[in-house]
């Protein structure tokens, strides 16, 4: 019984070059790393989304490493949880602290959760700066994203222009995130604007795509006369088959994110409105405020609103061909 | 010696060991940067968040070795966090007392498992299924997707006879493992668990009380993870339903890594400690190999299949030699 643990101690210190080896594959030169005491140091910074099995992050991901391979003197260390977990970004983001990074930028998952953590980064030398989704109450030097709570009020207005100002429109959210919860405010002010239009429900979807797909089935199989869906966050655009059980002709659709399938969706006429974040911007952005702030200088102003694209039938192509040059393709 | 050398704990140990060192040497610094692994607060922190891991495993193993399994250990971390924290925050009640409603929600629903099992004669994962989302959906009814923020009212963070919270985790995890090592090595209790799930006919003819026994374990394994629930909302600031989200797969990862048979009758209490461990180290360590974020959970699988497959051949080849 006990030799089987000695077998296994030795398998897992195969597991553990296994380990090294995947190091290797993926571009380590080996371990332990070492450079020639003339080379000088590149600067560190933690590049941290909610997730990553959301795929508008490996936008992101590819913006930082361009602006790191620009830059040159800049090192992107990119990590997250494998899929949403708060307790698990909070891990990640201590655990890059202890390393002493030199600059931490992060997609908060829960502002008020990291708030103490972020604040530590702060006090103990390492700039923190956030993305895409804010933590307001922390002691964060800047944030670059979109104003939720505007952007909101954009489809909103869209959905009432769509409609004509009249209709029964159900809203697809994900409770816990800071960023679209304003979002989901900002949609119910811009619809306050047309009396007309009446919200039937507000589904949960838990950050979960192939659960979006059961409760538009069910939620347009409820509400027959359902004049719109509006999706505060692309998951509905994520897959090509989440919006078959709408029918455009009867029913719209507004959602947020234009990561691939969202445009050709958009193509078909399944969806008639797609707001467009600064994908790339979130990752390349967040390396030039970091680098910034290590070379002394802070932005003008701790909010930096990306701004939205608005993308419809009449500029998807102009607004692809823009998307392809910045991936590079 | 030979007789240390026979603790099973001590080859967990050893795995873990063998992991340190590998990741010390592997993460070596260049230049003069302190080292991103071998320190101090790293360990600490690889300590504080195995803790609620841990802590909840301790029960996990204690179920497993009996010969059941719980599914609901992460729900009841979530649920008791829940009930914690909107005492403390929105009723008003003492912290003090908050925890102890927290902990009674792990005991209900460790109640309710075990009266699923012995009574109604469930099997163990479809009982703890059910209660699993119980408990969940228990915790998103109370919040209805709000959160309770402890953080707030405990101005200058939580330090319990002037403990830092950070250590809190860790040192309930540690005087867990080692009060329940002993209780199931040297108690008639513990005795039983391990009869039980070695053979639950036989222990049952030998004189066992199976029933109370198998409730024992269900309502502890209740308690722990709403220990570790009431811990991680008091230490981290916040009670909230999603928090622990398929902590349950982990929890049982590292009680089967520290040596518990899923058949039952054998495991440890103290390994499935040191198998949080084993895990948190990976999971603290296997990141800060540039660009391996996306090969973390592939290595984490194959080291449990690796351990545990070993363990299995080598157990089948000694039985029938």
């Amino acid at each position: 019984m006990t030799r089987s643990r000695y077998l296994a101690l030795a398998l897992l210190f195969t597991v553990g070059c296994g380990a090294g080896g995947a190091g290797c594959v993926i571009g380590c030169p080996g371990p332990p790393p070492r450079t020639e005491a003339t080379t000088p140091r590149k600067m560190r910074f933690a590049i941290i989304p909610k997730a990553l099995d959301i795929p508008v992050f490996n936008y992101a991901k590819l913006g930082a490493e361009r602006a790191a391979r620009e830059y040159g003197d800049v090192e992107v260390l990119w990590n997250a949880p494998a899929s949403a977990d708060q307790l698990k970004q909070k891990e990640i983001l201590e655990s890059y602290i202890t390393q002493r990074v030199d600059g931490i930028a992060i997609s908060s998952l829960n502002g008020e959760f990291l708030t103490d953590t972020i604040n530590r980064a702060i006090d103990q030398g390492i700039p923190v700066t956030t993305w895409d989704s804010d933590a307001p109450s922390s002691k964060r030097i800047a944030f670059y994203g979109v104003d939720d709570r505007a952007s909101g009020r954009i489809m909103g207005e869209q959905t009432i222009k769509l409609l004509n100002g009249k209709g029964k429109v159900a809203i697809i959210t994900s409770l816990g995130a800071t960023n679209l919860q304003n979002r989901l405010e900002g949609v119910k002010e811009g619809l306050a604007q047309a009396p007309g239009i009446q919200i039937v429900e507000t589904y949960d979807i838990k950050e979960d795509i192939i659960r979006t797909a059961e409760i538009i089935a069910t939620g347009t199989r409820r509400y027959p006369d359902l004049a719109a869906w509006i999706s505060v966050g692309g998951w509905p655009v994520f897959t090509r088959n989440a919006l078959d059980a709408v029918d455009p002709a009867k029913t719209k659709v507004i959602s947020f994110d234009t990561v691939s399938p969202a445009l050709d969706l958009l193509r078909a006429n399944k969806v008639q409105v797609l707001l467009g974040q600064k994908y790339f911007g979130w990752g390349s952005e967040s390396v030039r405020l970091l680098r910034d702030l290590k070379n002394g200088k802070k932005p003008a102003s701790p909010i930096i609103d990306s701004g939205v694209d608005v993308v419809t039938k009449d500029n998807v192509d102009q607004y692809e061909l823009q998307w392809k040059k910045m991936a590079g393709q | 010696m030979r007789k240390l050398w026979h603790l099973r704990e001590l080859s967990t140990v050893a795995i873990l060991l063998i992991e340190i060192l590998f990741f010390g040497w592997y993460l070596w610094p260049d230049g003069n940067r302190p080292h991103p692994f071998l320190n101090l607060p790293n360990a600490l922190l690889i300590l504080k968040y195995s803790s609620i891991y841990g802590i909840a495993a301790v029960g996990a193993a204690i179920v497993i070795i009996s010969g059941g399994i719980d599914l609901a250990p992460g729900a009841v971390i979530a649920l008791a966090g829940v009930v914690c924290g909107g005492l403390f925050v929105e009723a008003g009640w003492p912290l003090g007392a908050a925890m102890a409603a927290g902990l009674l929600m792990g005991v209900a629903s460790g109640v309710l498992t075990s009266v699923l099992i012995v009574a109604v004669q469930l099997p163990p994962f479809i009982a703890s299924l059910g209660v699993m989302g119980i408990a969940r959906g228990a915790a998103f009814i109370i919040t209805e997707g709000r959160y309770f923020d402890l953080s707030a009212l405990l101005v200058g963070g939580w330090r319990p006879m002037g403990i830092p919270a950070d250590w809190v985790a860790p040192i309930v995890m540690i005087l867990l493992a080692v009060v329940f090592q002993i209780l199931m090595t040297r108690f008639q209790w513990g005795r039983s668990v391990f009869a039980i799930g070695g053979n639950e006919t036989a222990a049952l003819f030998s004189g066992i009380a199976v029933g109370p026994v198998k409730t024992s374990v269900y309502v502890l394994s209740g308690l722990l993870a709403a220990v570790a629930g009431v811990v991680l909302a008091v230490v981290q600031g916040q009670g909230k339903a999603d928090l622990a989200t398929g902590y349950e797969l982990d929890i049982i990862a590292s009680a089967v890594v520290g040596g518990a048979s899923l058949s039952g009758g054998r495991g440890s209490v103290m390994g499935a400690v040191l198998g949080t461990l084993i895990f948190g180290v990976l999971r603290n360590a296997l990141p800060q190999i540039p660009g391996a974020t996306f090969y973390d959970r592939l290595i984490v699988g194959l080291v449990v299949i690796v351990i545990v497959v070993a363990d299995q051949l080598l157990l089948r080849r000694s039985s029938t030699s």
